[in-house]
């Protein structure tokens, strides 16, 4: 999961890209509403944190000129102005909700995960799809009831997949959204994780829930509960 | 708490402006109408004796001029020779006679009856004008003395007498006439004091319009030109207006600036707690950061509250309110909530925009918190009151609900905020002189707030 983080003081920018890098995110940072700005317009991202009230450009700015240009991923304002003119003014230019500051990290990191269900069209915090199951609270998956083991890379694919499960997911998105940070811009790393993750979730090679597009990518097939 | 000012004010104090300079003016030109006619009817009066007192003298000449002696020898006249024919008719209402120094009637006129008055003669030489009420007559005498041709003197009064019929009645035309006129001049003046007022109070009537119209935020400021005395008052208006609203905006913007200065740092001090810290000091730096955050976030709600603004623009509720719902709809928007809105399209209260959305805000997202399904904001007005009633199908109030309007005080810690968001509508209703209940639903079964306003706050 990609994830920018715009937000004028170095500490508190600092803090929030570790809870997120923390939580197994790829976290982008802008220290100022222009830098923000581009951003939010040009990168792949899967989710923005804004602050409101930011130096060169608003965070409301920031937020009408994403969804003006047709970015759709979720927003999360951060606000130290708590008066519910601020907060309504944040969500009809188009956030999706809002966090007080000060905030506690656990509050911040459940409103991401929440927000990043409902952007993928899931409404409970576990996602559930066939025999497999994603407890994105307490970052576990079980595999027809019992607990499957997986790294945090593999992790993080398979929550990716979930949450665009259905649509057809490139490898270089998988790449640019999931390790962008981590690793080399190498696509066949992410053939490696998927080929583990098939053997965990499939070892018998009976669900097949990850189908391969060839040239396209990868999808998630198994139907939602 | 202030009473209806008008109640204990004195009478002359309720009458507008207009009526009380007629009132005025009324009284004025009544006195002075008045007076003007007394004096006038007087002056006439002094005048029209004088002219009965000169016509009466005139005939006393006639009658001297006239006059002849007998052989006793005695002033007579005789009838062929009197001077005014209506001597000569009985009943005429002139009457004249000579009377001897003893008082006794020597001759008198054919017109007098038997009822002569008894008059007592002036010195020789003397007048004596006077009027008998009794006998209903004015009296003319004159006392001579008259050296006969023996070269015997004698005295006499010579008399003339006349009823007051013709001169009653050329006082009561001119009376009529007089007062006719006078009033009539009353009248007009009245009107044109009534139209010459209404010239005057026009530019008070536009500037108490121009005030209606920035009450209701049809204008912002005073736009009209106005004569020199007023000058001052509206330039001085409009100064306080803008630094009004020019302060306003500098208060929040401060307000804004503060907040952001003291809880981004907060922010950061709240996030250290999940660094390796010993678990002493992990408590005591959530507790510490804990209290710091409930003082900024009760003092801000406070001095964010901008209470009753008499000259602040009316604001419609629905829109606020729908505003509120539709975002709050898209925060909650995977947990499928029915909001119902009840808000008459033309309900409207001149409450400070942002304490408004406060007011809707923060019992729509308590609602919205707790609710299973259903949130429900229903709003009407009385006479004296805006009703503001927030319910939802959720597990409603604790026992000790009114703690809740404490500082900070959270109904249950899984749902951060919910103490201050109700603190800060209980500080607001406080501003408005109003009140705020919290009970349970009937209807929804869930918690239930109502907030009620009333108007004086807000209008006067």
């Amino acid at each position: 999961m990609r994830v920018l983080v715009i937000e004028d003081d170095a500490d508190l920018r600092a803090q929030v890209s570790h809870f997120f890098s923390d939580e197994g995110f790829v976290v982008d940072v802008a220290p100022d509403g222009e830098q923000g700005l581009y951003m939010a317009t040009e990168y792949p991202l899967d989710l923005a944190v804004v602050d409101l009230g930011l130096p060169k450009t608003s965070g409301i700015d920031i937020i009408r000129q994403a969804r003006k240009r047709g970015c759709a991923y979720p927003i999360l304002i951060l606000t130290a102005r708590d008066g519910w003119e601020n907060k309504v003014t944040g969500l009809e230019a188009g956030a999706d909700d809002y966090l007080v500051k000060p905030f506690h990290k656990e509050e911040l990191l459940a409103r991401a995960r929440a927000l990043l269900r409902r952007s993928g069209g899931w409404t409970q915090s576990k996602l559930e799809s066939g025999p497999v199951e994603l407890d994105t609270a307490a970052k576990t998956v079980k595999l027809q009831g019992e607990p499957v083991e997986l790294t945090a890379y593999e992790y993080r694919l398979l929550e990716y997949l979930l949450l665009h499960a259905g649509k057809v997911v490139s490898k270089s998105t998988l790449v640019e959204h999931l390790y962008a940070e981590d690793l080399e811009r190498d696509s066949n790393v992410i053939e490696v994780f998927i080929r583990r993750l098939r053997i965990k979730l499939d070892p018998e090679d009976k669900l097949r829930p990850i189908e391969t597009l060839r040239g396209q990518g990868y999808r998630w097939i198994l139907p939602r509960k | 708490m202030r009473g209806p000012q008008t109640d204990s004010r004195k009478w002359p104090l309720r009458l507008s402006l207009r009526t009380r300079l007629l009132l005025a003016a009324s009284v004025t030109l009544l006195v002075f109408i008045a007076l003007c006619g007394a004096g006038l009817e007087n002056a006439f009066r002094d005048s029209a004796l004088t002219a009965q007192q000169e016509r009466m003298q005139g005939l006393i000449y006639a009658l001297l001029g006239a006059a002849e002696q007998d052989d006793r020898p005695h002033l007579t006249l005789s009838n062929d020779q009197l001077p005014e024919p209506r001597l000569r008719q009985p009943q005429s209402g002139l009457e004249a006679a000579v009377l001897d120094e003893s008082g006794a009637t020597l001759w008198q006129s054919p017109s007098a009856g038997h009822d002569l008055p008894v008059v007592i003669g002036p010195e020789v030489g003397h007048w004596k004008f006077e009027r008998l009420g009794d006998a209903n007559r004015f009296v003319l005498s004159f006392g001579l003395r008259w050296i006969s041709d023996n070269k015997t003197p004698h005295r006499y009064t010579v008399l003339v007498l006349e009823t007051p019929d013709a001169y009653e009645a050329r006082l009561t035309v001119f009376r009529r006439t007089l007062w006719l006129w006078l009033l009539a001049a009353a009248a007009a003046l009245l009107v044109v004091l009534a139209l010459m007022q209404d010239l005057g109070l026009s530019p008070l009537r536009r500037l108490v319009a121009e005030l209606r119209g920035i009450e209701t935020g049809r204008q912002s400021h005073i736009g009209s030109l106005y004569p020199r005395e007023l000058r001052p008052l509206t330039g001085a208006l409009n100064a306080l207006l803008r630094s009004e609203r020019s302060h306003q905006q500098r208060y929040s913007n401060a307000l804004g600036d503060l907040a952001h200065s003291l809880k981004t740092p907060l922010a950061v001090l709240r996030g250290l707690d999940s660094a390796p810290l010993s678990e002493d000091l992990r408590r005591q730096l959530q507790e510490q950061t804990g209290r710091m955050q409930q003082i900024v976030d009760h003092q801000l709600a406070r001095a964010a509250t901008a209470g009753p603004r008499p000259l602040g623009p009316l604001v419609l509720l629905r829109p606020a309110a729908e505003k509120v719902m539709t975002a709050l709809k898209k925060v909650h928007a995977d947990r499928g909530l029915q909001f119902e809105l009840r808000i008459p399209a033309e309900l409207q209260t001149r409450a400070a925009v942002g304490d408004l959305y406060e007011l809707l805000g923060n019992p729509l997202d308590n609602a919205a918190k707790w609710a299973h399904s259903r949130v429900r904001l229903r709003a009407h007005q009385n006479s004296t009151t805006l009703i503001l009633e927030f319910e939802d199908d959720g597990p409603g109030f604790p026992e000790r609900a009114e703690q809740l309007l404490g500082r900070g005080v959270r109904a249950d810690s899984r749902t951060p905020g919910q103490g201050l968001g109700l603190a800060a509508v209980a500080e607001i209703v406080r501003a408005y002189e109003g009140t705020l209940e919290l009970d349970r639903s009937s209807e929804l079964n869930g918690a239930r707030i109502v907030l009620k306003i009333p108007h004086q706050a807000v209008t006067r």
